[in-house]
């Protein structure tokens, strides 16, 4: 590495010497577990999804990249990443062409329109899922409970957030937290085991991948405000548990609102991003048409980084330090 | 061959929406299906045409200080005749457009043409860039509206195109549609123009 060269870039300075490859193959790893926990509990169609989901986001970064003449990255392995989220907060029965439609509208539209990796305002793949979510002719293919009817699972087939939107609280009895904590529960297909998730996540903030302040500020959100509601009316608005325990809430804060281009830099950035995110979802759960609002969220406060990032540090002024 | 020039910059190098970027709201907003792009576009083509001869015929009496409230009540004019007409004999793209065909008044192409080209210049070679400015406009707003009614509706100016099984990307037909084939048509055209 050409340590001595000098760059000039926005703030921060300090280079750990992590490369964007390791990075995104820190993400991979983490996300295996998921993977091959969706993969055994909805068989081929989630390895058909998963595996056409990452070849979509790597021939359109390609050629996209040839078009517009710029130096092919696909061996970063970003894309992939971007594919692998994507098909795992997507049902398992989810057509083709709707995935490739998810991965054409994230990579060509969210990410290299902007100016490719690290310029995107948005998560790429959230931009993809937010784009054929809101088609409306496709809602039945995205519906977990009438994409999900044909497959046999052993457990519960009803999707509790869309359970919690049309009967409320009190018809939330039957869920059990351990079974839900183990996966055990309809909804994406890596994004539904969360304690799968949750280890791939704390794995990834071992590594120094992700910063722990995003994770634990999305959940304290969520955790925060659900507590509020249900406190407000028990009947009516579901327990702190119950939220984080489904949907996406712990993929979204783990892996969708970490991504590293569209989040803030400095710690109380982080934090407020985090809070942002898990209490938007609260909101966007408590009053959207929507039954899950972690997606919708995440990308609402993809909006306000820029903001966040004016909040800066005291202690330290950005120095530049010899890498070593 | 000066006056031919009027006309066909319309057409490409002041090409209207895309080229000076200027009118957004309406080609946002009716570009829904090609057929209302069409009826809105032919709607600014008469307007257009017609305020910029008036314009032009009466620019050395108009005092400068109140040139622009002049325009408007000229172009308001024309635009309340096409709403009438629109509403007598073409009730079902009338109801389409709604509220953006009495918006056409405070579209920026109509003033800019108004204030730029014909306070200064001609009766003919004004009629000629309002014809031109139009219909490159109009073919504008068609382009815009078939893509989005293709993508999003499977049907142009109402007729299937589509295989059967086709389930159409509704997302095209709404207002993020518009604003992402707007922003991919408008990249395309600068890619173009700079190879050129």
């Amino acid at each position: 590495m050409k340590a001595l060269d000098l760059i000039v870039s926005p703030s921060p300075h300090i280079h750990s010497g992590a490369k964007m490859t390791g990075i995104s193959y820190h993400i991979l790893i983490a996300l295996l577990p998921a993977v091959i926990v969706g993969i055994s509990t909805y068989g081929l169609d989630a390895l058909r999804v998963i595996c056409s989901s990452i070849a979509c986001a790597m021939v359109f970064e390609a050629l996209i990249q040839k078009l517009f003449k710029k130096p092919i990255t696909i061996s970063d392995g970003s894309a992939a990443v971007t594919g692998l989220i994507l098909a795992l907060i997507l049902p398992a029965s989810v057509p083709f062409y709707i995935v490739a439609v998810a991965n054409f509208a994230g990579i060509v539209i969210g990410k290299q329109c902007f100016g490719g990796l690290g310029a995107n305002p948005l998560n790429p793949a959230l931009v993809g899922w937010a784009v054929i979510r809101i088609t409306k002719a496709w809602a039945g293919y995205l519906d977990f409970d009438l994409a999900l009817v044909n497959y046999d699972t052993g457990f519960l087939m009803q999707y509790p957030l869309a359970v919690l939107k049309a009967q409320g609280a009190s018809a939330l009895s039957h869920f059990d937290m351990i079974d839900l904590f183990l996966g055990k529960q309809t909804g994406g297909i890596g994004a539904a085991a969360i304690v799968w998730i949750l280890i791939g996540g704390l794995y990834l903030v071992v590594r120094g991948v992700i910063r722990w302040e995003i994770p634990l500020f999305f959940l304290l959100g969520t955790a925060a405000l659900s507590g509020i509601f249900w406190l407000t009316d028990q009947a009516a608005y579901a327990g702190p548990m119950f939220h984080i325990l489904t949907g996406n809430v712990m993929i979204g804060a783990f892996f969708l609102s970490t991504d590293s281009g569209s989040s803030p830099v400095n710690r109380w950035g982080l934090v407020v991003y985090g809070l942002g995110c898990g209490a938007m979802t609260i909101f966007l759960r408590a009053w959207s048409d929507y039954s899950d609002g972690v997606v919708f969220a995440c990308l609402l406060m993809n909006l306000f980084v820029p903001l966040m990032d004016k909040i800066k540090d005291k202690q330290k002024v950005p120095e530049v330090r010899s890498l070593g | 061959m000066g006056l031919m020039r009027e006309f066909t910059k319309g057409l490409w190098k002041d090409l209207a929406p895309f080229r000076v970027v200027l009118g957004l709201c309406p080609i946002l907003a009716v570009t829904k299906e090609a057929e209302t792009g069409l009826g809105m576009g032919i709607g600014v083509i008469f307007v257009l045409t017609c305020s910029n001869v008036i314009i032009s015929s009466i620019r050395n009496i108009i005092p400068r200080q109140v040139r622009i409230a002049g325009f408007i009540v000229i172009i308001a004019s024309f635009v309340t005749m096409v709403e009438l007409f629109s509403q007598a004999y073409f009730y079902p793209i009338y109801q389409k457009l709604g509220i953006f065909i009495p918006l056409i008044v405070v579209n920026c192409i109509i003033l800019g043409r108004a204030e730029a080209f014909a306070s200064r210049n001609g009766v003919i070679a004004s009629a000629l860039d309002g014809l031109g400015i139009g219909l490159g406009y109009t073919m504008s707003l068609v382009l815009l509206g078939s893509i989005r009614e293709i993508l999003g509706a499977g049907t142009i100016f109402g007729v299937d195109m589509m295989w059967a099984s086709f389930r159409p990307f509704t997302f095209m037909a709404e207002a993020p549609g518009a604003f992402v084939s707007l922003g991919l048509l408008l990249g395309i055209m600068n890619a173009v123009s700079r190879k050129s």
